[in-house]
């Protein structure tokens, strides 16, 4: 199981099951430099060749929600990992 | 016949079946044609460029360089999201506005760029109301045949049509087609309803979750948006005014597209240049050389004479004729290979003595575009929707998309033929 960690003083993250894939509740404290690195996210997966591997929804004062479907869950976290909007991520049995 | 007939209606033959197979891309193959109708002399080069309608591929460059711009800019997902807004949510509503939405983009738009566009905001919607995309994916590439068929510009069989026919103008073609289209497309919005009814459910709750969507923040880049809208804009006010500004349609088309490039520089134009469907750009060209050669040996000629023969030289009757053969031929094969072999056989029946052309012209656009909605295969923008959909996982079937479009096509074929019938043969 992958697990990973965030700075609640920057970025608060959660996540529960829709349906079968992984929905993340996202909330930004301090948005620079932090919410151009999400759009960077974003562009990854709306710009490959998959159009249902995460799916996102804005809010308004910047809050998303993101349908990540179940096979693409890792990727979607290393992507996160990369971008720096999360601080550790590790393999947990 | 003469040998040279005989040899150009192989050609034509064996190159049309090859494009039907799908063996390999149309574009190779009817560039291939295109080349041996040159090469073995029924058609010399010089003979062969004067075929090659510029005025077509020039229109299509265009307007493919202002919508690939245009669309790096999130405008499209922005106006999707804001439209499902004012539909509050409700399944029902937002198939039918997304579908509207469709209709008006293809009516301006290449089909496949409108479909492209509107498949992932359909996608992302639908999921979040949990409702399938099916319904609304179908109800997309129906509407977009029947917005392109509305206007010059929105369809390639009425760019073609335009193209080789002067007093055709922007304005001619919305005021005869568009009326008709937005005939059909209300005619249709019920029976949506009825047909997908059972699939259209979610729950309050789903439907608070679209009203709360923050669509501003789907822009990606305001001012790209702004200069791309200007640019779009004058291109359009430039259609409705070519013929008083005496311009070809092309003209207008690329004005608009380099006035943007000049806007946004040149790292823009090599992006756009790169989304220039150059496969379809060749596969016109490779064409109107293969029907050059039947042009040349007299073949459309005497097609022309076997089809008033057949009709006995009357108005109505050809045009449910090419209506109604129109129609079946597009919804089985590509209609641009059709219409680019009709175009010159209208022109040849007019040559013969037919002097009213214009219902044979409309009923050609009619049956070409509103055809393409009969079967998956019809149009490109179908293959390319049920494509997309299929890979998200859910499948449109050959069977299961000609259950409900091939009944609706030719619904908005007996329409066209009461339109066509009422207004320009009584």
């Amino acid at each position: 199981m992958l697990t990973y960690a965030f700075n609640p003083d920057i970025i608060y993250i959660t996540e529960s099951n829709n349906d079968g894939d992984v929905e993340f509740f996202i909330r930004f404290v301090v948005e620079a430099p932090h919410l151009e690195k999400f759009k960077e996210v974003q562009h990854y997966f709306e710009d490959n060749e998959v159009y249902t591997d995460a799916l996102f929804y804005a809010y308004e004062n910047h809050e998303y929600r993101v349908i990540v479907r179940s096979d693409y869950y890792v990727e979607f976290v290393l992507q996160l990992m990369k971008h720096r909007l999360v601080e550790q991520v590790q393999w947990k049995e | 016949m003469e040998s040279q007939a005989i040899a150009a209606i192989a050609i034509f033959l064996v190159i049309y079946a090859l494009i039907i197979s799908e063996k390999i891309h149309r574009t190779i193959i009817a560039m291939v044609g295109g080349i041996i109708m040159v090469a073995v002399g029924i058609v010399d080069q010089e003979a062969a460029l004067h075929h090659i309608d510029f005025n077509t591929l020039g229109l299509l460059i265009g307007m493919m360089i202002i919508v690939s711009v245009t669309a790096e800019t999130g405008l499209f997902k922005y106006i999707a999201v804001w439209a499902a807004k004012k539909a509050k949510g409700s399944p029902v509503n937002i198939l039918i506005v997304l579908m509207l939405i469709t209709a008006i983009g293809s009516a301006f738009l290449d089909n496949v760029t409108t479909i492209l566009l509107m498949v992932p905001v359909t996608f992302s919607i639908t999921r979040q109301l949990k409702v399938s995309p099916l319904p609304y994916i179908m109800t997309q590439i129906i509407a977009s045949n029947v917005g392109g068929t509305a206007t010059l510009i929105g369809d390639p069989p009425n760019i073609m049509i335009g193209s080789a026919v002067s007093e055709l103008t922007f304005m001619a073609f919305i005021n005869n087609l568009a009326p008709i289209a937005a005939i059909v497309l209300i005619v249709y919005i019920p029976l949506f309803i009825l047909i997908f009814r059972k699939q259209l459910k979610t729950t309050p709750e789903l439907r608070s979750s679209i009203m709360r969507m923050d669509e501003r923040e789907l822009i990606t880049d305001r001012k790209l948006m702004y200069k791309s809208l200007t640019a779009l804009g004058l291109t359009i006010i430039g259609f409705f005014l070519h013929q008083a500004l005496h311009l070809e349609s092309a003209t207008v088309a690329l004005a608009g597209a380099f006035l943007l490039l000049v806007l946004t520089g040149e790292h823009t134009m090599e992006e756009a240049f790169r989304k220039v469907e150059w496969t379809t750009i060749f596969f016109f060209v490779g064409l109107f050389v293969l029907v050059a050669g039947l042009v040349e040996t007299d073949v459309i000629a005497k097609l022309a004479a076997q089809a008033i023969e057949w009709t006995g030289g009357n108005v109505t009757a050809a045009s449910m004729l090419i209506l109604w053969m129109s129609a079946i031929a597009s919804a089985f094969l590509d209609n641009i290979p059709f219409v680019a072999t009709m175009i010159p056989m209208i022109q040849e029946m007019g040559n013969m003595g037919i002097d009213n052309l214009e219902p044979l012209w409309w009923s050609l656009a009619l049956g070409a575009c509103l055809g393409g909605n009969g079967t998956l295969i019809g149009a490109s923008a179908n293959l390319i929707a049920a494509g997309m959909a299929g890979k998200e996982g859910h499948p449109i079937s050959f069977v299961k998309f000609m259950k409900v479009a091939f009944p609706l096509m030719l619904l908005s074929i007996v329409l066209s033929s009461a339109y066509i019938y009422l207004r320009y043969l009584i």
